[in-house]
């Protein structure tokens, strides 16, 4: 089997826009958290989120897709950033692009046709009603495909694993380009939930945090005085190709994908199965994917919710499956700074997780300054990163339904 | 990859035709075709055209076993559920298999998101002008949703329900929204059994397109196109190798090869569209099935979705 390259990335999130600004957020411990501004949420109990701020530079098609729903435009410049730091691959016959997300976006009004209303001012009406969520990728192939094969070429997929999503789609492609079925895989997640109906939706389940007087430090994953999750949106994603190829084309590469683990917990929708069965699997199953002991990872970045449910069981199972080094593998859980992307997390902190191969640091988890009780991990935190030099990282994202995925990347020496 | 061991060796089907695999294959044999019916809410407009057909009617519950997890299921969950207990039971799933070898490679369709369910929060949410307004629904239309209301509309839900109801807990994809990624899925099952990831694949997907606003979507983008309808729908396959059927003494109902996915540039082609009706990511999964059920089931099928992307299989006869 060949072993895969990350040749590219690109990311758009709460703390920055592009590679660099991403990670000197990651590594000072500087959160994209605040109130929320993309609508009014005076009137909601959860009014905290993880905003993407500055603006994008699209082609006017995407910019006017992106107006409706902006997680298209965060999908394009990420995929965009990606492939220019790939060298500007093309995509053709043998690619492979796979983006994971969540949830369809609607015009509101649209869904109100009940018997107070007249559904034929919406029917004859030109307002599009909802941008489907193949759309990003159907752009994304427009722009940036191979022209000479047509229209044939690549395929797409879209990924609904709700927070596996991304991480799935990146494990997807990596064994996709492992197993010589695609040359060149471009995978991660966008998404935004920051509008009134998944704010709402998840206000409801209260799996959000309410403690809005809290701004940038509303998401504090395994610390004592956490409350719940925040929001957040952006997109990331990455250019896999074989690394033998990448290296004889003289592509940098970022880092090596080398394994991915992907179960489910068929426990429960909300709750993960409370011994954190799921979760230990599929970190065990990346491992085994990857060929490599336990011992070997040096660092893990953790799905780390800020949640009282995930965060706990998470912990529990990482104790588990690293038994014998758990105590000196540093953990990090970026959603402190960024919140929960929802269908692109998995991808925003793979993210993290080879840019601190790369950089050889371990971004903070800087709001925690009291672990909760079984919360017990080596976390790295301050507001400074901490030096590292191991061979192997994992990120973990686990998702609301009960599906899990794990990703390990190795460093390039 | 040998492709040539891999066996079907359960079915379930919910569909216009039918609310069993049994029922629809028969009546699909039978040369049956569905009755649809107008949506009511696009009376008097210009889409008054438009018509669907709705699954069978089904006892969800007695299908099921229990009623317990119905209240979180929106329709197309509902239909998923049931038609992938029903290939999970003709397959022997449960007693025969390590349910963390068990793998579930799912599709699902715009619908997936139940809008009714977010209907009453978006009501209570619409202000003088006419409009849903953010400012209203955080003061009340959220205390008029109901609670459950994100388990039906997030789109992973018809497949993570699948996985509850089912104690399916291996490797799984959930792809959406048209009739490519549910063929992904399915050849994504079929790989993983093939390559030896996965003992035992569950695989399908569950479609319905027939809230008024996915209808005006779908005609406003040109994937309905006029004189078509649409169809609730959903299959799932059982998917393992031809030993492990031998195995345990289980006799498979068809073989499968050459399961192929690659986009193309052909205008879309759906076999079941004439006699069923449109069900988009459902179809590629019912295709399959109702192949494989027949004893005259073509043995190879082959769809082009909405989205340009081609799903194909051979479908051999009992091994």
């Amino acid at each position: 089997m060949r072993r895969v390259a990350v040749t590219g990335f690109g990311v758009v999130s709460p703390v920055g826009i592009g590679r660099e600004a991403f990670w000197s957020a990651l590594a000072a411990g500087a959160s994209g958290i605040g109130r929320i501004t993309r609508f009014d949420p005076s009137t909601f109990a959860v009014q905290l989120a993880g905003e993407v701020r500055g603006r994008l530079e699209l082609p006017k098609a995407v910019d006017e897709i992106a107006g409706r729903d902006p997680k298209v435009g965060f999908a394009f410049a990420a995929a965009a950033e990606a492939l220019a730091s790939a060298g500007n691959p093309r995509l053709g016959v043998k690619s492979l692009l796979h983006l994971g997300t969540s949830l369809e976006t609607f015009d509101l009004d649209a869904l109100v046709f009940d018997e107070r209303r007249d559904f034929r001012s919406i029917v004859e009406g030109e307002r599009p009603l909802q941008v489907s969520l193949d759309t990003a990728g159907e752009l994304i192939r427009r722009y940036f495909r191979d022209m000479a094969i047509n229209g044939s070429g690549p395929f797409i997929l879209t990924n609904v694993s709700a927070c596996a999503a991304s991480a799935q789609a990146i494990g997807h492609g990596f064994h996709a380009v492992r197993s010589g079925e695609t040359e060149l895989a471009l995978c991660g997640g966008f998404d935004s939930m920051v509008n009134p109906l998944g704010v709402g939706g998840f206000q409801l389940l209260g799996a959000l945090s309410t403690e809005n007087d809290r701004g940038e430090s509303g998401c504090r994953p395994f610390d004592a005085s956490r409350s719940g999750a925040v929001l957040g949106e952006g997109a990331a994603m990455l250019v896999l190709e074989p690394l033998e190829k990448a290296r004889a084309e003289g592509r940098t590469v970022l880092a090596e994908v080398s394994g991915c683990g992907s179960t489910l917990d068929a426990h429960g929708l909300s709750a993960p199965d409370p011994e954190g069965r799921g979760a230990e699997r599929a970190m065990r199953a990346a491992l085994a994917d990857a060929g490599i002991a336990p011992e070997a990872v040096g660092h893990v970045n953790a799905h780390g919710t800020g949640t009282r449910l995930n965060d706990e069981v998470e912990a529990a199972a990482i104790r588990r499956v690293f038994a014998a080094s758990w105590q000196r593998l540093p953990v990090s859980a970026t959603k402190s700074l960024t919140g929960h992307l929802i269908g692109a997390a998995g991808a925003v902190e793979a993210g993290a997780c080879l840019l601190a191969l790369v950089k050889g640091l371990l971004p903070p988890n800087p709001w925690l300054r009291k672990v909760a009780p079984g919360c017990e991990l080596d976390h790295v935190v301050g507001t400074n990163a901490r030096a590292f030099d191991g061979e192997y990282a994992l990120s973990n994202s686990f998702g609301f339904g009960g599906q899990n995925a794990s990703l390990v990347f190795r460093r390039v020496r | 990859m040998p492709a040539a061991d891999v066996v079907v060796t359960g079915i379930g089907m919910v569909t216009p035709l039918g609310a069993t695999a049994a029922e629809s294959a028969s009546a699909w044999d039978s040369g049956g075709s569905v009755q649809s019916a107008p949506v009511p809410e696009l009376a008097g407009t210009s889409l008054a055209h438009l018509r669907a057909a709705a699954a069978q009617p089904l006892d969800a519950a007695a299908r099921l076993g229990s009623r317990k997890m119905l209240k979180y299921m929106s329709e197309s969950a509902v239909l998923g559920c049931v038609a992938a207990h029903e290939a999970v039971e003709a397959a022997g799933v449960r007693r025969r298999f390590d349910p963390d070898r068990v793998g579930l490679y799912s599709g699902i369709g715009m619908a997936g998101a139940s809008l009714a369910d977010a209907l009453p929060a978006l009501a209570a949410s619409v202000g003088p002008s006419g409009r849903v307004e953010s400012r209203l629904m955080g003061e009340r239309g959220l205390a008029a949703a109901n609670p459950l209301m994100s388990f039906k509309i997030l789109p992973n839900m018809p497949g993570c329900l699948v996985s509850i109801t089912e104690g399916i807990r291996g490797p799984n994809l959930i792809f959406t929204p048209w009739e490519g990624q549910t063929g992904a899925a399915l050849a994504e099952g079929w790989k993983a059994v093939a390559s030896g990831a996965v003992d035992c694949a569950l695989c399908g997907a569950a479609d319905n397109p027939a809230h008024p606003a996915i209808l005006v979507h779908l005609a406003r983008s040109g994937r309905l196109p006029s004189g078509q309808h649409v169809a609730a729908a959903a299959a799932y396959l059982v998917l393992e190798r031809v030993g492990t059927a031998r195995r345990d003494g289980h006799r498979p109902i068809a073989s499968l090869a050459d399961v192929t996915i690659e986009a193309c540039d052909e205008e879309p082609s759906d076999p079941l569209s004439g006699r069923m009706g449109r069900s988009f990511a459902a179809a590629p999964a019912v295709l399959l099935a109702l192949a494989c059920a027949l004893p005259s089931g073509a043995p190879r099928v082959s769809i082009v979705g909405v989205d340009r992307q081609r799903f194909s299989a051979a479908v051999g006869g009992r091994p």
